[in-house]
């Protein structure tokens, strides 16, 4: 397969730095060799990690050359799955249930109070970058309806001043 | 009848045979059942993402897809039952939600498989009344437009890049109602296939740009045509209104082309209609072109000619018809003459009395993907010869090893074994693998061979070559206009010899086997009969002083390989006369005579492919103004020269006549031993710079070079002087300096460009540019100087 | 019994007098003879005339150059010659009616997506020369923008039966 890609002929150990490259590594070695390209999913999600919670298309095109695929299928996997972000986010992505659970119990008020807070619409970044918003679908904890999700922890059964102090104790 | 291998299956009640493990649709096409289908297509993999195939099969709780099930012994499948039109209704109902209502603008109709399949199966009003999507145009290059909101997401473009072009540069990106095709990032589609994704859409996403609402499918007449640009003679329908050639497409031909075209046979028709067509008969009277009649014209080419009689010659291009160049050859020697060649972008022609009469390519072109070990040497295959470059992919990926000695590094959408080198060093590098398959041969190939210490890539190369059944060596266009292509002809006669492998030719032009066997050439004369005194080679031929030279088809500034000195001799010659469907400064300088002839599609003519088989094309459209077919031009020449036999009333006479010449004569590739005194292209100087002069794909001949949107693409633009960053640094200079080339004593100026994959000591300037009409097209030694600005 | 009544009815001239009552009924009836070219007949909406090529009110001609009249004219009669415009949209570059072919059958009206080609309530043209039958796109605009305000109406009047 051909790819129209500069960095495909570069040395493979220079496209990320050693830790990430372990990382990728680590996944690489779960497949067949003829199959590595299985890896690109957790390599996307690891190299979005390690930098500053999205992906370039120059870090996509480094994915594809490290796994030997054409830089347009890495394209297609990181634009399906809403968890890769494309666009920059914000030091703290606060991530927002909208689905059916968590808007029965109120989550256009969190939602507004968000907005109005921060004075960002959904997919918007405060001008200092510290928080950006997302509206997610469900995310298992309708027991805690309304919630919403900020780094890995969960925070739920939300009410506006719970978010003021949630955001507050944010570093 | 039963065979056991098969399995029967029956279809709305009629039983049908099937090989075990084909898919249901496969059955149903083959017996002329239809089933709607977008995203199936049988060169393509299953997809089943249009869901348009559902039908019912017995004991199946659901409808299934045809396209994606496979036939089983006593199945029984209804493509009418009351299941299978709900469900295909209900396909198409979603299919249209948001499909925009702009049949009336699109391209795509009258010719679109979304409506034809809407109006069969699809329900009569829309319920929808919701807002449709809307996508944002992409821009991808100058052959193919985009209107992305009428995408349904077959993803017929996206297989078709990663399956048949082995470029995957379309993709579908995001999810749901927010999948988009496209290229994701701005950039163009390069393959020199890519056009073949407008027949494929099945909706009107993806249209011809150039073509783009010039006409209607209904207001085209579809006429069968032959592709006139490589050698494989790719079969074309030409479509055409009111005698104007809108388009090409290609005609399915299993054992050819298959479904597909490349994009210079698709778009070269474009160039068909330039303000520089030449219409009229034009003769120099002192100094001064006048437009004159067809008769005073060609008396003044019959006088010439009389007189002229042995000491006439003429050159004719490798696009021109058999027909054309058998009457060509026909006409000179009945005036004792045999100065006539078609080679003309050759430089060595000491493999003249060793070369094959009849050369083909060595194998059908069905049977290149069958080959196990292919050795190409000096060839660029996939922009050389696309179609040939496709069937070569398919047998690299059935495993076959493909190993390329080229002077360059051509990128390749398989895997291949390649050696690339200084164009200087390919005949060492050929040597070595013939002397590790232990190959013998004299004169200065032994030399080599002696020479050579093969490295452990020669041996394997070798070895592969030895070992497997289905071997070949591919000799392709730049071998063939090498300095030393006797040598590598001599080399690869002695490697074939010790590896047992099939030998092949790849020439430039749609005749490039047709021009000897129809006698086109100065050491034979039809089907390889000997002649008395042979005639002078293509590059000799303008410099031997004859009276009359006659061009047909040939750019002298482009097709001449040698540049300025020939272009002298040219203007030297007392008499030139052109026969050309194009005027140029170059031919309006040099000639004497200038006659209109038709081009492509506007000539009846026969080409002689390199499956070794004989294509006729008609004569589709009435040429511009007084132009007329060439074999017509040279018949009424024959006439007025009192010669015998030229009472041909159509080109078909002029064919059987020739086919009787040539009789039962096979195709065949063996080579004659020869023995060579020394190399052309050697230097004692290390240092010395090798000029390497590639044919872009786009320069091939002159139609190619006329049509507009060819030479917008990419491969395209190869107009610089390439060079590696250690020469460049040698001459200090950086990308987009000025460097000039001496090259013959010739001087020209070009801009560098960078490119980190050219050999050392050696630059890339492409033969057929502009700039390049008086430094010429040849590989050989130059110098260079930068320029200080 | 026939020929017998025959005989009567032709021997006592029924018939001329039976023909002779409804030229008296007419003589004095009032008369609908309309008195061409000072008088004109009325026209209904749907007349179908010389042809005319339709704009939008910002001045956008509507013809988009789908060729659907060509392709379902009877008699060959229409003449396109499309490309894209410089903004890309779609375009006839030529669109010529033969009026010594057409026959006013008023399919091409019929047939246009967009109601850029109509038929107008002119009836009164001639020709002087050769050439002048063939009406080329500046003269059909020309006549749609003339008659802009009665093709509309006409349309609107006949909107419901559409």
């Amino acid at each position: 397969m051909s790819m129209t890609n500069s960095l495909q002929n570069q040395d493979k150990n220079t496209l990320f730095s050693d830790d990430v490259k372990q990382q990728i590594d680590q996944w690489v070695a779960k497949y067949p060799d003829e199959w590595k390209q299985s890896a690109v999913m957790a390599a996307l999600m690891i190299v979005q990690e390690s930098g500053n919670g999205s992906l370039t298309t120059e870090q996509m095109d480094r994915v594809a050359a490290y796994l030997d695929m054409p830089p347009i299928a890495v394209y297609e996997v990181a634009s399906f799955y809403s968890m890769y972000e494309l666009k920059p986010v914000g030091k703290h992505k606060i991530c927002v249930c909208t689905n059916v659970s968590c808007m029965i119990n109120g989550s256009d008020r969190i939602v507004s109070h968000l907005n109005e807070k921060l004075g960002i619409d959904f997919g918007e970044i405060t001008d200092d970058g510290r928080y950006s918003l997302k509206e997610v679908e469900c995310l298992g904890a309708c027991g805690g309806a309304p919630m919403m999700q900020i780094a890995d922890k969960y925070y739920e059964n939300l009410t506006p001043e719970l978010i003021d102090s949630i955001l507050e104790g944010l570093d | 009848m039963t065979d056991d291998s098969l399995v029967t299956i029956e279809v709305d009640g009629q039983p049908l045979q099937a090989r075990p493990g084909s898919m249901l649709i496969e059955a149903t096409d083959a017996a002329g059942i239809s089933v709607p289908r977008f995203c199936y297509h049988k060169k393509l993999s299953v997809a089943a993402n249009c869901r348009m195939c559902l039908v019912e099969v017995e004991k199946a709780p659901k409808p299934l897809p045809a396209c994606a099930t496979p036939v089983n012994e006593g199945m029984k499948v209804f493509t009418k039952s009351p299941l299978a039109l709900a469900a295909q209704k209900g396909t198409m109902e979603f299919l249209l939600i948001n499909h925009p209502l702009d049949c009336p603008i699109c391209d795509q109709g009258g010719e679109c498989e979304l409506q034809d399949v809407a109006v069969a199966y699809g329900g009569d009003v829309s319920r929808y009344s919701e807002g449709k999507r809307v996508v944002k145009d992409k821009d991808i290059g100058p052959l193919v437009a985009t209107e992305l909101t009428r995408c349904i997401h077959c993803t017929r473009c996206v297989r078709f890049g990663a399956e048949v072009a082995g470029v995957r540069e379309l993709g579908a990106t995001g999810r749901g109602e927010h999948m988009q095709i496209g290229t994701f990032i701005e950039r163009s589609v390069d393959s020199e296939l890519s056009a073949n994704i407008i027949d494929l859409c099945p909706v009107g996403a993806l249209t011809s740009k150039p073509f783009r609402y010039q006409a209607r499918a209904w207001e085209l007449q579809e006429q069968a045509s032959i592709a006139t640009h490589d050698c494989v003679g790719s079969n074309t329908y030409a479509h055409i209104r009111r005698n104007e050639l809108m388009r090409v497409v290609p005609r399915d031909n299993e054992s050819l082309n298959e479904s597909w075209i490349s994009d210079r046979d698709r778009f070269s028709y474009l160039g068909l209609n330039g303000e520089d067509r030449l219409t009229v008969p034009m003769l120099k009277k002192q100094g001064r072109w006048e437009e004159v009649s067809w008769q005073e014209a060609l008396q003044a080419v019959a006088t010439a000619l009389q007189s002229s009689a042995e000491q006439s010659g003429a050159l004719v291009s490798a696009s021109s018809t058999l027909e054309e160049m058998f009457l060509l050859q026909k006409l000179l020697r009945g005036l004792g003459s045999s100065h006539i060649d078609y080679r003309l972008q050759q430089i060595d022609f000491r493999a003249d009395s060793v070369m094959p009469v009849f050369p083909w390519l060595g194998v059908s072109v069905e049977a290149l993907e069958k080959q196990q070990s292919v050795l190409l040497i000096g060839s660029n295959i996939r922009k050389d010869q696309p179609i040939l470059g496709h069937r070569l992919r398919k047998a690299a990926l059935a495993g076959a090893q493909v190993t390329f000695i080229n002077a360059a590094h051509y990128e390749h959408t398989f895997d291949a074994t390649h050696i690339v080198t200084h164009a200087a060093r390919m005949v060492a590098e050929l040597a070595a693998v013939a002397a590790a398959a232990g190959a013998r041969s004299s004169g200065v190939a032994a030399e080599l061979i002696a020479a050579a210490r093969p490295a452990d890539a020669h041996q394997q190369i070798a070895d592969s070559l030895k070992q497997q059944d289905e071997s070949l060596l591919l000799l392709g266009m730049q071998a063939m206009h090498h300095p030393d292509f006797a040598v590598l002809l001599e080399l690869t006669r002695a490697l074939s010899e010790a590896t047992g492998s099939k030998t092949g030719f790849l020439p430039l032009g749609a005749n490039g086997f047709g021009g000897t066997l129809a006698g086109a050439v100065p050491m034979h004369g039809v089907a390889g009969t000997s002649i008395e005194t042979p005639g002078k080679n293509a590059a000799e031929l303008p410099l031997a002083d004859l009276k009359t030279v006659i061009l047909m088809g040939v750019e002298p500034q482009y097709d001449l390989p040698a540049g300025e000195s020939m272009l002298q001799a040219l203007a030297s010659v007392p008499t030139l006369i052109a026969l050309s469907a194009w005027r140029n400064e170059h031919l309006e300088a040099m000639a004497d005579i200038l006659l209109p002839v038709s081009v492509a599609a506007e000539t009846a003519g026969s080409y002689l492919n390199a499956a070794a088989e004989c294509q006729s094309a008609q004569g589709l459209l009435a040429p511009p103004g007084e132009a007329r077919p060439g074999w017509k031009v040279l018949r009424v020449l024959g006439n007025l020269l009192d010669q015998e036999g030229f009472e041909y009333n159509s080109a078909a006479d002029v064919l059987s006549e020739w086919q009787a010449a040539v009789a039962d004569l096979p195709a065949d590739n063996r080579i004659k031993a020869n023995t060579l005194d020394a190399l052309n292209l050697q230097s004692d100087d290390e240092q010395a710079v090798v000029r390497l002069a590639e044919l872009p794909i786009y320069s091939v001949d002159a139609l190619v070079r006329r049509a507009g949107p060819l030479q917008q693409t990419r491969d395209a633009d190869q107009k610089q002087l390439r060079m590696n960053t250690d020469l460049a640094r040698h001459y200090d200079v950086q990308a987009g300096d000025l460097l000039r080339i001496t090259q013959n004593n010739v001087q020209a100026e070009f801009s560098v460009c960078i490119d980190d994959t050219t050999t050392d000591h050696c630059v890339r300037l492409s033969a057929a540019i502009p700039g390049t009409e008086q430094i010429g097209g040849m590989t050989g030694w130059i110098s260079l100087q930068k320029v200080d600005a | 019994m026939n020929n017998i009544k025959h005989y009567f009815n032709s021997l006592l001239l029924i018939e001329l007098l039976k023909g002779l009552r409804v030229t008296g009924r007419y003589l004095f009836a009032r008369k609908f003879t309309v008195q061409y070219p000072e008088e004109k007949a009325p026209l209904s909406p749907r007349f179908r005339g010389l042809h005319a090529l339709r704009r939008y009110p910002n001045g956008e001609e509507r013809c988009i150059a789908c060729k659907l009249c060509e392709a379902v004219c009877p008699a060959l009669a229409i003449t396109i010659d499309a490309e894209p415009r410089d903004d890309g949209s779609r375009r006839t570059t030529r669109y010529e009616i033969d009026l010594f072919k057409c026959i006013f059958c008023g399919f091409c009206e019929e047939s246009c997506p967009v109601d850029s080609i109509v038929e107008t309530r002119v009836y009164e043209y001639h020709f002087e020369q050769r050439g002048e039958n063939i009406m080329n796109k500046e003269q059909l605009l020309a006549m749609g923008d003339k008659y802009e305000k009665q093709i509309a109406a006409d349309r609107q009047a006949q909107a419901a039966y559409r």
